[in-house]
């Protein structure tokens, strides 16, 4: 039996077309303009990779304009979206979450390409069936791997979703 | 008869579609490789191909425009830690006769008692309190006093540097008006640093930077400044204003 994380990187490019995720695109990229200023004083820039290269402090925005759209997490209400189990369901809780810039041109939003890299609690990985990873989660109940019968979630590791964090038990 | 049934079921199977994975387009907006990359940090995006299940689920609330988490006048961390301290900021227009500038977005940020910044990979990271990611940082728009105020503490100090507060302001339209940092009185700082340990300033003052040999103040800091107010017991009053061109 081993514990696993899960990490889900959610793009959102100018082909997302969900209400949340245009929110998230829209709002960051305000934020991106103004922030990048601070690292462009002579605006001899206007794409983040040509200011990284530039200027290696530049990799703060990462953090600076994903603490702008917090509020968009909020409204997820703690479980990771998009990823469902074979029922149809989302299940996996968020531990933790990062945004990131993937690419941007500060005078295009439609450039303006960024994610939300989504880790889950830990989660407990009994075997694999077919396509599909069988798990269940710890926080359901105390002394949860000492337990001989497990309620379970049934997964596919589609593109986006990885293991990518893995420690054996016993 | 029989014969009929049979093959209406038959029939029935065979046009029942396959329900289990639908492989709508996923809400996550993948598309194709794109041969150049302007960003710096991660590499292209590539198509899903795979075929996965889409949450079907009960219709949540829609998605609701949100301010930025930055704005907020209470930019404290949540752990008690640090004496507390009003700051208290007017924006002066220097092309309008110093005249107060309203409309100013104004942004500050200062580490915590030990010298930290927030940011990925610091402490306390693991709470699904988003907001608390942003501990000591803020933003505020001043109103036709060219004034914001922020509720925070005293900040603390790290090596090279004496004590600040980074400040960006911004007029209405988010141009960039100045970078700046806001200058503490030395002598103030070390006592602070020196008595406050039961505020959590724990270190001491050993291997402090004075603020004439601080690399951002030491060619003159007389603008930057801020006159304080108060103490560790009944907490500080900060104020200073800031010039700009706008």
């Amino acid at each position: 039996m081993r514990q696993i994380r899960i990490r889900y990187r959610k793009i959102m490019n100018s082909d997302s077309e969900g209400g949340w995720e245009k929110l998230v695109r829209g709002d960051s990229f305000a934020e991106l303009k103004m922030q990048f200023q601070r690292f462009n004083p002579e605006g001899r820039y206007f794409t983040f990779g040509a200011l990284l290269g530039a200027n290696p402090e530049a990799e703060q925005l990462h953090f600076l304009v994903g603490g702008s759209v917090l509020g968009y997490l909020e409204q997820l209400r703690g479980m990771i979206p998009d990823v469902a189990d074979n029922l149809g369901h989302r299940f996996m809780r968020i531990a933790d979450c990062r945004f990131e810039i993937i690419r941007s041109d500060i005078r295009d939003i439609a450039t303006h390409e960024v994610a939300f890299n989504f880790y889950s609690t830990p989660l407990l990985w009994h075997g694999t069936a077919g396509s599909l990873l069988i798990v269940s989660d710890p926080r359901t109940d105390d002394n949860h791997d000492q337990q001989d019968a497990f309620d379970t979630y049934s997964f596919e590791l589609r593109r986006h979703v990885s293991i990518d964090k893995l420690r054996e038990l016993r | 008869m029989e014969r009929k049934r049979f093959l209406k079921s038959l029939s029935l199977f065979a046009a029942s579609p396959l329900l289990l994975t639908s492989c709508s387009k996923s809400t996550n907006g993948i598309e194709e490789d794109s041969s150049s990359s302007s960003g710096g940090s991660a590499d292209g995006t590539t198509a899903d191909t795979s075929c996965a299940a889409t949450p079907v689920e009960t219709e949540g609330p829609f998605p609701t425009k949100t301010p930025s988490s930055y704005v907020r006048s209470d930019i404290r961390k949540g752990d008690g830690l640090g004496a507390a301290m009003q700051i208290a900021i007017t924006i002066a227009n220097l092309n309008n006769s110093c005249n107060p500038l309203s409309g100013a977005i104004v942004d500050i940020w200062h580490c915590d008692v030990n010298g930290d910044y927030s940011q990925y990979g610091g402490t306390g990271m693991q709470s699904t309190n988003y907001t608390s990611l942003n501990w000591f940082r803020g933003r505020q728009t001043t109103g036709s006093d060219g004034q914001v105020t922020f509720t925070s503490i005293f900040p603390g100090w790290y090596q090279g540097r004496a004590t600040h507060i980074h400040a960006h302001i911004y007029n209405s339209a988010g141009k960039s008006l100045l970078v700046t940092q806001i200058a503490f009185d030395d002598a103030l700082c070390l006592s602070v640093n020196k008595t406050g340990s039961k505020y959590g300033y724990t270190k001491g003052t050993n291997g402090y930077t004075y603020n004439k040999n601080d690399n951002v103040f030491s060619d003159g800091y007389a603008r930057e400044l801020s006159s304080i107010t108060g103490s560790l017991s009944e907490g500080f009053k900060l104020s200073i204003t800031i010039h700009v061109s706008a």
